[in-house]
């Protein structure tokens, strides 16, 4: 397993949302449901906000992770059901989730989505008192919101880890470092899943 | 019964004490989602790898719970501090009770 | 040829025309390569937009012109809300390359679906007010006046001062001001250039033959490759004998895929003369023995099968059958159909150190990088991806990008040398991603006073969404391929519609229309079925079950333009049909004689759409015209049979298309009635066809539910 099973297509890392175009949002994508009846006229993503993600959420919730993850903990939420927010709850519950501290690379754009290389890598001294406890993958469009998790913990050195996941079409993917002190830290990507936008 | 497929880990062979090594991991297994169909339009029953974990010298060191949205053949890397030569033990296990295990030695120098 | 040497020659490389075989070699900016923002001056007003101080007005098109105009409707909704002199406009290829590194800023670059327009126009249209404003602006800070004071005509921007300028003195200024995030839209009675018919720009160069399509790249110290891939879907290359061609003239390389090798050449036709001989053994699988019998007895399974999922159920149909007077049963059936684009498919690919580019005719500019990243294992920042005009596309160059990749793969092995793959019109014909079988069993239940009460559709057919996005079927059932039925305006009580997938090894794809290719066949012909089971006119039969719908206008309009209700002239036969899809609404009535039974004569087709707003009136026409020529062409030839699980079509001699002789007077009722955008490219392809079958039922009496009619014994008349 040399360098020939090294994920490839991976943008740059390493910057912040803003640099990454999420500032003013042209985003206007396909959407699970309607990539074949898509409304004649969508207006830009709206900068949702979920707060406490633990009390709601709304069919579009991620859209909230999309225009930056930070207002997830600032802002009421709209409450209704929403799979991947009530998998965030379960998961942890009312605890916040913050934007920062985790570096999150996947391909800006994926074929099939069948074998996607997916990239998390957490800012942390890996130590016995300051540790990654554990990744969480979670997935906005999905069928399911739960792709995968990973528990670490100090003996691991490197808080970096990498799989393969499949994408059923463009969304938008969180990955959630739990610390060992309890608090998350979060990234929202963006990927398209080019063979979602056919005739 | 049993159809999850052999492994393959990569493991350095021996690293300095204190090092930090990167390990990889995959397992040969259809990782069927349970959202694809048959001919006739039927679900294909899901059939996937549901747990990862792997030991050093008899402590987990890393586990991981997968979810239909893993890739065929799951495959995954994480990293580890050698600190003594020892044993990795990488388990499989499936949502059909197939498991599979690999081993590798860990040098530390 | 160094990569250094490349890059040198990047910006304006030799493209030989095909019309230039003789040697003459003709200077071409290839799309994507001269960028207009990478010219001195020429500043990005807003990433859609570039002024040039000449005033020349580039307009980035995200979407592919394959012919339906879209380099030119699109430019028409920029320029609407810019102001710009139309004269000065220049439309070219956004970058794939700058629109992914900018993190996806031209949006969506796939072309189908007939949403080009539809599904751009609220964003190109606020570009265009974004920049207008901004160059409004930096005019007025330049003379110290309010922005509010001034404003902009056909380019030039004046003050009641008496101040005057150009866009292209003020763009290099504008570029830098912020961009409007909520610019105003013109009210639509405002409107100067959308909804007229400026000449189209991709008309000329295709007129003159200088168009430039992907089969035309030529690169300097090129080869040319020519495929064969495995006749049985789903198998594979077992091996193959070099050695038989590698001393063939001209032949430098065989390289092979999983289920594909290709002999590359120093020309095409050396490279094409050597995969025609070069030995090659498959594992066709486990699919050897599929035949068109076998999967027509696969389909009936899913007709015959005790239950199927249920896409919709109105009512209580069971009971409504009890209580009927008549009950009307009718199956109908149509095959496998292949994209046939006169160019067949073609990518060059170069692949130099970490970099490589490709040239290739697509419909998404996107799956082309996307597969060409993945195929070469480099990230994407890596890819460029020229986006070739194509020789037609419909449906067949957007998700399915196999001769991109193996392109890529042929380039890969060659380092620095530019390989241009062409597959040959035999592997065209026997490779496509084609239009679905499909077998369906439609019953209906009148009244004693022939109201038609109640209908049951049960379809059994190939599913092309779950071949490529299998978690959009919700319960078994394939949300496009029940189109039409699912959705269908009639206003009946009682509805069932059952979906039974039944998935063969043929590869399915979208073709132009997709389920509007068959499924509004089977529903109008069906319906003009139960008209005249209940002793009723076709067209007043349907009346009232579309009554406060916009199915209604078209269909009264094509009603009044064929004269339906009065006598045709001796010997001619009407036939009618509506159909609502990709958010327009059509209708089509024919008008044909029938000759001996057998030969058809079609006298003229009108079809009437309203796709709520139009942008170009004489592109929409050329749709609907070009619309009403696929159907015709798919209702008598086309099909596709399998034998020996492989496709027994290989080129136009055995897959014929329409001949121009055979084209009628085609007339075309635009009514946008507003409110809605709708798409024009494939909607008008669903009247026609069973407005064809329901012509050919009053003028024979013959009721046909198969489709092609060349297998009904018809032709048309020469």
């Amino acid at each position: 397993m040399g360098s020939a099973i090294k994920p490839s297509g991976r943008r740059p890392v390493g910057r912040g949302l803003e640099e990454q175009g999420r500032g003013p949002r042209y985003e206007d994508r396909v959407t699970t449901e309607n990539a074949f009846t898509r409304p004649a006229a969508r207006g830009p993503r709206p900068p949702l906000a979920v707060s406490g993600i633990h009390d709601a959420g709304r069919r579009r919730a991620l859209g909230a992770l999309a225009a930056g993850v930070c207002l997830l903990i600032t802002r009421p939420a709209i409450a209704t059901p929403d799979e991947l927010v009530v998998a965030l709850r379960e998961t942890f519950g009312d605890r916040k989730i913050q934007p920062g501290r985790v570096r999150f690379e996947l391909p800006r754009l994926a074929e099939n989505g069948n074998i996607v290389p997916a990239l998390v890598s957490v800012d942390s001294p890996m130590t016995e008192q300051d540790y990654v406890r554990a990744i969480h993958i979670f997935s906005e469009k999905n069928p399911l919101p739960r792709i995968l998790e990973m528990r670490l913990g100090p003996h691991n050195g490197r808080a970096a880890v990498s799989a393969r996941i499949r994408m059923a079409t463009t969304q938008q993917v969180l990955a959630v470092a739990e610390m060992s002190d309890g608090t998350l830290w979060s990234a929202a990507v963006d990927i398209d899943v080019t063979v979602s936008s056919c005739t | 019964m049993s159809r999850i497929g052999p492994a393959r880990v990569r493991v350095p062979e021996q690293a300095k004490r204190g090092d930090i090594v990167e390990i990889r991991t995959m397992v040969e297994h259809p990782n069927e989602s349970g959202f694809r169909h048959d001919n006739m339009g039927r679900p294909i029953p899901r059939h996937i790898v549901t747990s990862f974990n792997c030991t050093y010298n008899g402590k987990e060191v890393f586990s991981a719970v997968l979810h239909p949205a893993v890739s065929t053949n799951p495959y995954m890397t994480f990293h580890l501090r050698a600190v003594e030569t020892g044993d990795l033990v990488f388990t499989w296990k499936d949502d059909q009770g197939g498991v599979t295990t690999a081993t590798q030695k860990l040098t530390v120098v | 040829m160094s990569n250094q040497n490349f890059q040198a020659g990047r910006r304006d490389f030799l493209v030989k025309s095909a019309a230039a075989s003789g040697g003459l070699v003709i200077g071409f900016h290839m799309p994507g390569f001269a960028l207009a923002a990478d010219a001195p001056g020429a500043p990005e007003v807003t990433h859609w937009i570039v002024i040039q101080p000449d005033d020349t007005v580039i307009i980035r098109i995200a979407r592919s012109e394959l012919g339906q105009g879209t380099f030119t409707g699109l430019s028409q909704l920029v320029a609407e809300e810019l102001e710009c002199d139309w004269s000065k406009v220049r439309p070219e290829y956004a970058d794939v390359n700058m629109h992914i590194k900018r993190n996806k800023i031209f949006k969506d670059m796939s072309t189908g679906g007939s949403r080009g327009i539809r599904d751009s126009q609220e964003y190109v249209r606020q570009a265009g007010a974004s920049a207008r404003e901004m160059l409004i602006a930096a005019a007025a800070q330049e003379w110290g006046v309010p922005a509010a004071e001034c404003k902009a005509e056909r380019s030039v921007i004046t003050h009641p001062s008496g101040k005057r300028t150009t866009y292209g003195k003020v763009a290099a200024a504008a570029s830098k001001l912020e961009v409007p995030k909520e610019p105003k839209l013109k009210d639509k009675k405002d409107w100067k250039i959308i909804g007229t018919s400026p000449a189209r720009f991709d008309i000329p160069d295709k007129t003159t033959g200088k168009q430039i399509y992907a089969a035309d790249v030529r690169l300097p110290g090129m080869l040319h490759a020519s495929v064969v891939q495995v006749p049985v879907f789903g198998g594979k290359l077992k091996r193959y004998d070099e050695a038989a061609v590698k001393d063939m003239i001209g032949v430098k390389k065989v390289v092979a895929g999983e289920d594909w090798v290709a002999v590359v050449a120093n020309n095409w036709w050396r490279a094409n003369e050597a995969i025609k001989v070069l030995p090659v053994e498959w594992d066709v699988g486990e699919n050897g023995n599929v035949s068109s019998e076998s999967i027509m007895q696969f389909l009936r399974s899913g007709l015959d099968a005790a239950s199927a999922p249920v896409a919709r159920k109105d009512g209580d149909a069971d009971a409504a059958f009890a209580g009927a007077a008549k009950v009307i049963e009718a199956e109908y059936y149509s095959g496998y159909l292949n994209h046939a684009t006169m160019e067949p498919q073609t990518a060059t690919a170069l692949y130099t150190d970490d970099k490589l580019e490709v040239w290739v005719g697509t419909q998404n500019g996107e799956a082309s990088i996307a597969a060409a990243a993945e195929t070469a294992g480099l990230p994407l920042d890596n890819v460029f991806v020229h986006k070739m005009h194509a020789g037609g596309g419909f449906g067949r160059r957007g998700p399915h990008q196999e001769y991109t990749k193996q392109a890529v793969k042929i380039a890969q092995s060659m380092p620095g040398t530019p390989v241009r793959l062409q597959w040959s019109r035999e592997e065209d014909m026997k490779q496509g991603r084609y239009r679905p079988v499909s077998l369906v069993k439609l019953r209906a239940a009148l009244d004693k006073d022939g109201n038609w009460t109640a209908w049951q559709v049960r379809q059994a057919d190939q599913s092309i969404i779950a071949t490529v996005r299998p978690t959009m079927i919700k319960d078994g059932v394939d949300p496009i391929n029940t189109r039409c039925f699912v959705d269908n305006p009639y206003k009946v009580a009682n509805f069932t519609n059952e979906y039974a997938m039944r998935q063969t090894h043929i590869p399915p794809g979208f073709w132009r229309a997709v389920a509007h290719t068959n499924n509004p066949f089977y529903r109008e012909c069906f319906i003009d079925e139960l008209a005249h089971a209940a002793g009723k006119d076709p067209y007043e039969f349907r009346r009232p079950f579309l009554e406060g719908k916009k199915d209604l206008g078209v269909l009264d309009a094509v009603a009044k333009a064929v004269g339906w209700g009065t006598p045709a002239p001796k010997g001619v036969h009407r036939g009618i049909a509506v159909v609502d899809s990709y958010g327009s609404f059509t209708a089509a009535a024919v008008e044909l004689s029938v000759e001996n039974g057998t030969v058809i004569d079609v006298k003229r087709v009108i079809v009437a759409i309203d796709p709520g707003h139009i942008v170009h009136a004489d592109a929409v026409k050329a749709q609907l015209e070009g619309g009403v020529i696929w159907g015709l062409s798919a209702i008598m030839h086309e099909e596709i049979t399998i034998k020996d699980g492989r496709v027994v079509q290989s080129n136009f001699s055995d897959y014929p298309v329409l001949h121009l002789l055979h084209t009628p007077k085609i007339e075309a009722v635009i009514m946008p009635t507003g409110g809605f955008w709708g798409g024009v490219g494939e909607p008008p392809i669903g009247g026609v066809i069973p407005a064809m079958g329901n012509a050919i039922f009053a003028a024979t009496g013959k009721r046909i539910r198969s489709m092609p009619l060349k297998n009904h014994g018809f032709s048309y008349k020469t």
